[in-house]
């Protein structure tokens, strides 16, 4: 299989000397075209600043990260936007909708953004919205529409440019799991069937379940991994719930 | 304890309380300014030579203070208004942290208290430099030099009154956003910046309907104000009404219907909606419509206000110089009205007996006798005196113009009233007959005018209590170019005082209202434009659509407000024409300029820092 991100050696250090803190200490991942990864960890052991590094706000202090065969440590201003509109997709936390904006707009904008012809926007707008459940709420502000809807939303946003590789941070982690599960579920089918690449930061086991991979980070090292390999999601959850109660204490905030 | 959190509040919002103190600075200046002119160069030579016109701009500038201070009062509470609503969250996590609505409210007391003592302090000190300006153009604008009387000066009476009406401003500001708080709900300040305005979608006929009314009804009160003219449609309250409320009225559809027309029209063109950040930045204008339609209106008409009496004033005062050249072509004529009852006066005599000497201190001067008008004799009746050829042309001559001779027995009867035969004027309709026609009439009055050699001032200071003298035994009638001028000067200073107080008071409203729109918008903005960076949106693009939005807040009230200006400016030439010639386009230049001055320093200042933002977010 293709490789769609490979990050090797990942240092991220805060701060100077005494002071300074190893938020990565040598990560290495990879990830092939088409996978649905989800990262793990208890708070502090260098998720977010892992998916930062990736989504290019953040740099890190050294080692190299590589996506669709560009290495992105060496891109700078212009070419980073540019890189980081056309090629890659964000999904946060809080949506992080536009909020003058309405589903259909902040859809629209990110084509707008990566020069998409106008007379296809509409289209492919539309057809986004479709696949993630949203046609009836297009027309709506962020504000009018529930915390699932606009997460959902969200996703729609970031898929839209069909962008290399799509990341996620703890996008369930202000939802109520019905939510979670509708918005999990419409991932799945994106990742199957439009072939979508997903990195996603979590911390609840139930979210990292619908994942194909779960790797686990601990105090900026990566320290365990788990393969789905066809397994159903219940059996899957419970391998992922054992590792967790396994780091006991370490663990405990997770849950 | 509390004053430490206010002080850091102060320091903190510096960037959103910056244009606010700017303003406030500004406001207090510009009061300080025009309430100090009393000691202004201008105004102490006016008052020594008891110049009426000196104690009406007092009394004017007075009542019109009382406006202006009710003007800025509004402005101040409002920008207020906009600060607390911005820091909504902000007293929401006070409250919820556990302090009493109460404390809250002291805490706002105190910041409040901070801001006014900072902006009065630094307005007073601009007040003075500004004060010291108009001084020098107030000076600059009289004939003679008077830079003499130019010296920087503190008005302690101007100070106490601007501090006093500031202070009334400060605690209403105190007062309303205590109740502010105390009024609030918990809820609706931690959710203070989420809501947006709900915008109903009308049909886009909805939208045209709309803008064609209010296109008829701006056209039916340019109709009304040009049918009648300014004279008649300021002053005639059932012409007045409607015409300001038709202009009102059709502004504000204007701009009401703006919004869901722009986006439709925009919405049709795929290629320049889809361009860009171009659906954002229409999106982010049309978000806040609902309560910038309503301030766009008061905007224009503040611009409207602001241009259309600087121009006038100025425009008024250029008519002016016109006019004291016109009316005073000796340096003093006086008139003896009792000429036909109590004989004529031997000027020359009565000068030298009291010690003036005539030869050295006058370079000409000049007796001329007016006579009843008698047909018979003079052959015309349309005039109400006559007077010899002889002596008009002398006076010809003395004015370096040219004689004029009659063909025996012809009375030439002149056009004016007398206007270029004395200093003042005669108020008489006059001919000229020979002079064997002129002797045989009966005396009407005797004109005797003069030129002075020296310094006009010391000569004339001589002269006056000499000629005031003869008021006693005869009736007389005095006017010197000196005292007209003053005249002149002093109504020119009014109108020019007055125009520019109330022009400047509202353009720095407008101007301020918009730019304290603006920047709390941008802060707002932040967030937004740190989410359109992430979307891969180039730093160019994200500054260009911030500056954008600021251009539409700025421009399109003033567009608006430019066409009523030029409609209003061509009735208002035709009321000031009334008065003498109007040069309308060196006063329209000069207005256009202090304007843009003012106005586009808000616009770039505002635009600077909201580019500023969408970068630091």
């Amino acid at each position: 299989m293709e490789e769609m991100l490979k990050v090797t050696d990942l240092v991220r250090v805060y701060g100077r000397g005494s002071a300074s803190t190893r938020a990565l200490d040598g990560v290495s991942l990879s990830l092939e075209a088409g996978e649905f990864v989800g990262v793990m960890g208890p708070s502090g052991s260098g998720k977010t600043t892992l998916l930062n590094c990736v989504s290019t706000i953040d740099r890190p202090t050294s080692g190299s990260i590589v996506i669709d065969g560009r290495e992105l440590t060496a891109l700078r201003g212009k070419e980073l936007s540019r890189f980081r509109r056309e090629r890659l997709g964000f999904i946060f936390q809080d949506c992080n909708l536009l909020d003058t904006l309405t589903a259909f707009e902040n859809i629209a904008l990110a084509l707008a953004i990566v020069k998409a012809p106008a007379g296809e926007i509409p289209g492919r707008v539309e057809e986004m919205a479709r696949l993630l459940g949203i046609e009836d709420c297009l027309n709506k502000y962020p504000y009018q529409m529930s915390g699932g809807q606009q997460q959902r939303c969200a996703a729609a946003r970031a898929m839209v440019t069909h962008p290399a590789l799509v990341l996620a941070d703890e996008p369930t982690g202000a939802l109520d799991s019905k939510s979670a599960r509708l918005l999990l579920e419409r991932l799945e089918v994106l990742n199957r069937e439009r072939g979508a690449t997903i990195l996603m930061v979590t911390h609840d086991a139930f979210t990292a379940s619908c994942c194909g991979r779960v790797v686990f980070l601990r105090d900026g090292k990566l320290f365990l991994e788990l393969r789905r390999e066809g397994r159903d999601r219940k059996a899957f959850f419970q391998q992922i719930i054992r590792v967790v109660s396994q780091l006991g204490g370490e663990m405990d905030d997770v849950l | 304890m509390f004053s430490k959190l206010a002080l850091r509040n102060v320091g903190r919002s510096f960037r959103d309380y910056g244009v606010y103190l700017l303003t406030l600075t500004f406001g207090v200046c510009l009061f300080y300014a025009f309430n100090s002119l009393e000691g202004q160069g201008a105004m102490v030579y006016l008052a020594q030579n008891q110049t009426p016109a000196a104690e009406a701009i007092q009394v004017l500038i007075d009542v019109f203070s009382v406006f202006v201070a009710v003007v800025l009062a509004c402005l101040i509470v409002y920008a207020n208004g906009f600060l607390l609503r911005r820091r909504k969250r902000e007293l929401g996590t006070y409250l919820l942290l556990g302090l009493s609505q109460g404390q809250v409210s002291r805490l706002l007391v105190l910041e409040t208290g901070t801001i006014g003592l900072i902006s009065l302090a630094a307005g007073l000190a601009l007040g003075v430099a500004a004060s010291w300006g108009l001084s020098a153009l107030t000076l600059s604008m009289f004939q003679m030099d008077l830079s003499g009387m130019l010296a920087l000066h503190f008005s302690l009476k101007a100070a106490g009154k601007t501090v006093v009406c500031f202070g009334l401003i400060f605690l209403l500001v105190m007062v309303l956003s205590g109740l502010q708080v105390s009024r609030a709900r918990l809820l609706d300040l931690m959710q203070g910046n989420r809501k947006n305005e709900v915008l109903r979608q009308r049909p886009l006929s909805w939208s045209v309907a709309q803008f064609a009314v209010g296109v008829l009804c701006l056209l039916a009160a340019y109709a009304l104000l040009l049918t009648f003219g300014m004279a008649m449609a300021v002053a005639i309250l059932p012409i007045c009404i409607p015409m300001l409320a038709l202009g009102t009225l059709g502004t504000l559809l204007i701009f009401r219907s703006l919004s869901g027309f722009v986006l439709r029209l925009v919405q049709g063109q795929p290629r320049l909606y889809y361009r860009n950040l171009n659906l954002f930045t229409l999106r982010q204008w049309i978000s806040k419509v609902h309560t910038t339609y309503l301030s766009n209106t008061i905007i224009c008409i503040l611009l409207l206000l602001a241009m259309g009496i600087t121009a006038s004033s100025l425009g008024l005062n250029q008519t002016m110089e016109a006019a004291t050249r016109q009316q005073a072509p000796y340096d003093i004529s006086v008139q003896n009205q009792s000429a036909d009852s109590k004989g004529e006066i031997d000027f020359m005599a009565l000068l030298e007996e009291a010690g003036f000497d005539p030869e050295e201190k006058l370079s000409g001067q000049w007796s001329v006798t007016y006579y009843y008008n008698d047909p018979a004799l003079s052959g015309t009746n349309e005039v109400s005196a006559v007077m010899a050829l002889s002596d008009y042309n002398a006076l010809m001559a003395s004015q370096g113009r040219e004689p004029i001779t009659l063909e025996p027995g012809e009375a030439r009867v002149l056009e004016t009233w007398g206007e270029d035969l004395a200093t003042g004027g005669l108020g008489l309709t006059v001919a000229v007959t020979e002079d064997e026609t002129a002797r045989q009439l009966e005396v009407r009055r005797q004109v005797w005018s003069a030129n002075y050699a020296g310094d006009p001032e010391e000569t004339e200071e001589a002269l006056l209590p000499l000629l005031r003298a003869l008021d006693l035994d005869y009736t007389i009638i005095m006017n010197s170019k000196l005292l007209i001028y003053q005249d002149l000067m002093g109504s020119k200073l009014l109108a020019l005082f007055l125009g520019l107080y109330l022009g400047f008071t509202f353009l720095l409203a407008a101007a301020a209202v918009l730019a304290l729109q603006q920047l709390s918008q941008a802060a707002d903005n932040t967030g937004r434009y740190a989410m359109l960076r992430r979307l891969g949106a180039e730093e160019k693009l994200v500054a260009r659509s911030a500056t954008q939005q600021v251009a539409l807040a700025f421009l399109l009230p003033l567009a608006l407000a430019l066409i009523h200006t030029v409609v209003g400016m061509k009735a208002a030439n035709d009321l000031i024409a009334v008065a003498g010639r109007v040069d309308s386009v060196g006063s329209s230049l000069m207005t256009a300029l202090v304007l843009l001055a003012v106005y586009g320093g808000y616009f770039l200042a505002t635009a600077l820092a909201c580019r500023r933002m969408s970068r630091n977010g």
